[in-house]
């Protein structure tokens, strides 16, 4: 049987999960990057309570998250309101609503190595820069991103693998709607519920190469790093 | 000219701040004190690091303390870290001209500090193009030195700077800060604990102690002084003498020193003829007697008047002071502290203003008891 014709609808979960992969990494690195920034220097009272909220999805089951967010998005509340408003359509069971239930997600697997990586780079790092007549955003972008290049790497590495890794919270909060956000981890829960294991395989054994590839790329270049420093 | 004031008030940690001080010197001013002193905080504070303090910084008129209008990066100080910390991402040169890109401006009424300059004062040549990522410490050190200097500022703050040198290199070190703040009147503010590089380039010096400032004002009068005594501990305990060249004996490597007129004579070369030089004498090698030895024991036999004897009651020491004779009265009367055990005090029936012999080996003075002025 031919690989392609199997792949029919399946392409759309492909196309979709890639997607939402990619826009979450955006609002992750706008969202995650300050608040990875701020706990590494600025936060001092605040800090455990900050990395208490930002580490809970990662201990959560995601159907606590996912029941949560059913209720957060339903077209009752405000967010809800505003989002029909502006979209002429509804928050949950929307590729939007994806999008922010996995920078929720997701926000544990970006924040936690950029802020150990800014941590690393230190205080001192950032006061020799100031002190040499570099401004904040200067400091930012000639300094900081350059020493952490690692940090971000990662952060983006992980938080895509995960993000295309999604079940249970993209299974409340989008309802597994074809075309719209049916992802590859429900697709794969749908052709074994109907025992077409053949397609399950294409596309759990196309997953499981994928993340390998990831995640090898991931530790092939760190630990590349890691010898350029010794 | 320049004018630095600075008022510090306010907890930071366990230390009560309560520092103030109206900078004049465009010398070395070096800031000494025990650990947890607030020396360091007094340095991250005119840096602009520091928030949650009483504050007030005056340069030349400006109120450094208002930080919208002084952030960290608009200040005109160069400041050296107590960790020196050079990009890693950058090379030794792209370090360099990370602070000359960004400080062009700042350069039209100064003496330009050229990188050349530096490059050649601090033999930086053969590093240039390497990673920042495996120099050794003292190169690591040098770099971001001159990369201090390079923002041509009107202050350089340096805390602790040579500590981690080895003692060829620290001698090296000193001898070019000395000759950079005399060329391009920059002033320094110095960080250090140790005593021989005090003596060595220090020109005002300010003790400061539980953050507190507890005496300031010139190293030679300020290291003869009971209050810097208090804060190094008795065994540190010594004196500075100032005395011109007189005679080298090129042969024996020995300099003569004329004190007021009487002699010292000094290992080594330090200095030209004529030229004052300093040299710090430690308390312990201080001999006295009430008469004179007529064996040449020491190289050095000077005479003085015993102006005042401390004797410790818990300790075996005394700690007298001697004022010597001034053969020549045009020029101000020298003292010299001297460390001796109360038992050879009591044997030799020593007291205030006797008359005494003093003795003291050229040995006991090393390459880093001079200061050239």
């Amino acid at each position: 049987m031919n690989i392609f014709q199997h792949l029919g609808s399946d392409f759309t979960a492909i196309l979709i999960t890639l997607k939402l992969a990619i826009v979450t990494c955006f609002f992750l690195a706008l969202i995650g990057t300050p608040l990875a920034y701020f706990l590494a220097f600025k936060s001092k009272k605040t800090k455990p309570f900050i990395e208490t909220i930002v580490t809970l999805p990662l201990v959560l089951p995601p159907t606590v998250i996912g029941f949560y967010l059913i209720i957060f998005f339903s077209p009752e509340t405000v967010l809800g309101k505003t989002f029909i408003l502006l979209t002429g359509e509804q928050l949950i069971f929307s590729f939007y609503g994806l999008v922010l239930a996995s920078i929720i997600y997701s926000l544990p697997f970006w924040v936690q190595p950029l802020q150990a990586s800014f941590e690393k780079i230190g205080r001192d790092t950032i006061r020799t820069s100031y002190s040499l007549g570099a401004g904040p955003l200067d400091t930012f972008l000639n300094v900081i991103i350059p020493l952490c290049k690692k940090g971000f790497f990662t952060s983006f590495i992980i938080s895509f693998a995960h993000t295309l890794g999604e079940f249970g919270i993209v299974l409340m909060v989008g309802g597994g709607i074809h075309g719209k956000t049916k992802v590859i981890a429900i697709s794969i829960y749908d052709h074994v519920e109907q025992l077409s294991f053949g397609k399950a395989h294409i596309l759990a054994g196309g997953m499981l190469i994928l993340s390998f590839i990831i995640l090898l790329t991931l530790f092939y270049f760190n630990k590349r790093t890691v010898v350029r420093v010794k | 000219m320049f004018n630095l004031s600075v008022l510090l008030k306010g907890k930071i940690g366990n230390l009560f701040l309560n520092f103030e001080h109206h900078f004049k010197s465009d010398g070395i001013t070096i800031l000494y004190g025990p650990n947890g002193s607030g020396k360091t905080t007094i340095i991250s504070a005119l840096g602009g690091f520091i928030n949650n303090l009483e504050t007030k910084i005056f340069f030349n008129g400006n109120a450094l303390h208002e930080i919208d209008k002084y952030p960290p990066n608009k200040r005109p100080f160069g400041i050296m870290f107590q960790n020196p910390i050079l990009f890693e991402h950058l090379s030794v040169e792209e370090n360099l001209d990370f602070v000359v890109k960004r400080n062009q401006l700042k350069t039209q009424n100064k003496s330009l500090i050229s990188k050349e300059y530096l490059i050649n004062q601090l033999e930086l040549n053969s590093l240039l193009k390497r990673s920042s990522e495996n120099l050794s410490g003292g190169e690591k050190l040098r770099v971001v030195l001159a990369r201090t200097i390079l923002k041509q500022p009107n202050y350089l703050l340096l805390d602790e700077p040579l500590s981690d040198l080895d003692i060829k290199y620290k001698a090296k070190l000193l001898v070019f800060l000395k000759d950079f703040n005399k060329k391009f009147k920059t002033p320094i503010l110095y960080i250090t604990h140790s005593i021989e590089e005090i003596s060595q380039i220090g020109d005002q010096i300010v003790l400061i102690k539980d953050g507190k400032k507890i005496d300031s004002g010139s190293v030679s009068n300020i290291l003869n002084r009971s209050s810097f005594v208090d804060l190094t501990g008795k065994f540190e305990s010594s004196s500075i003498l100032e005395g011109i060249v007189s005679r080298h004996d090129q042969n024996l490597h020995m300099t003569t020193l004329d004190l007021n007129g009487q002699k010292l004579i000094v290992p080594g070369l330090p200095g030209n003829l004529n030229d004052i030089v300093r040299v710090r004498i430690r308390s312990r090698d201080v001999l006295i007697s009430s008469s004179h030895i007529k064996t040449r024991i020491t190289e050095n036999e000077l005479q003085g008047l015993i102006s005042s004897i401390k004797i410790e009651n818990n300790t075996a020491f005394s700690e007298l002071v001697i004022v010597l004779k001034n053969l020549k009265n045009n020029r101000k009367k020298q003292k010299l502290r001297a460390r001796i055990t109360t038992y050879n005090l009591k044997k030799c029936k020593l007291s205030i203003n006797d008359n005494v012999f003093i003795y003291i080996s050229s040995v006991s003075i090393d390459r880093q008891a001079y200061q050239s002025k």
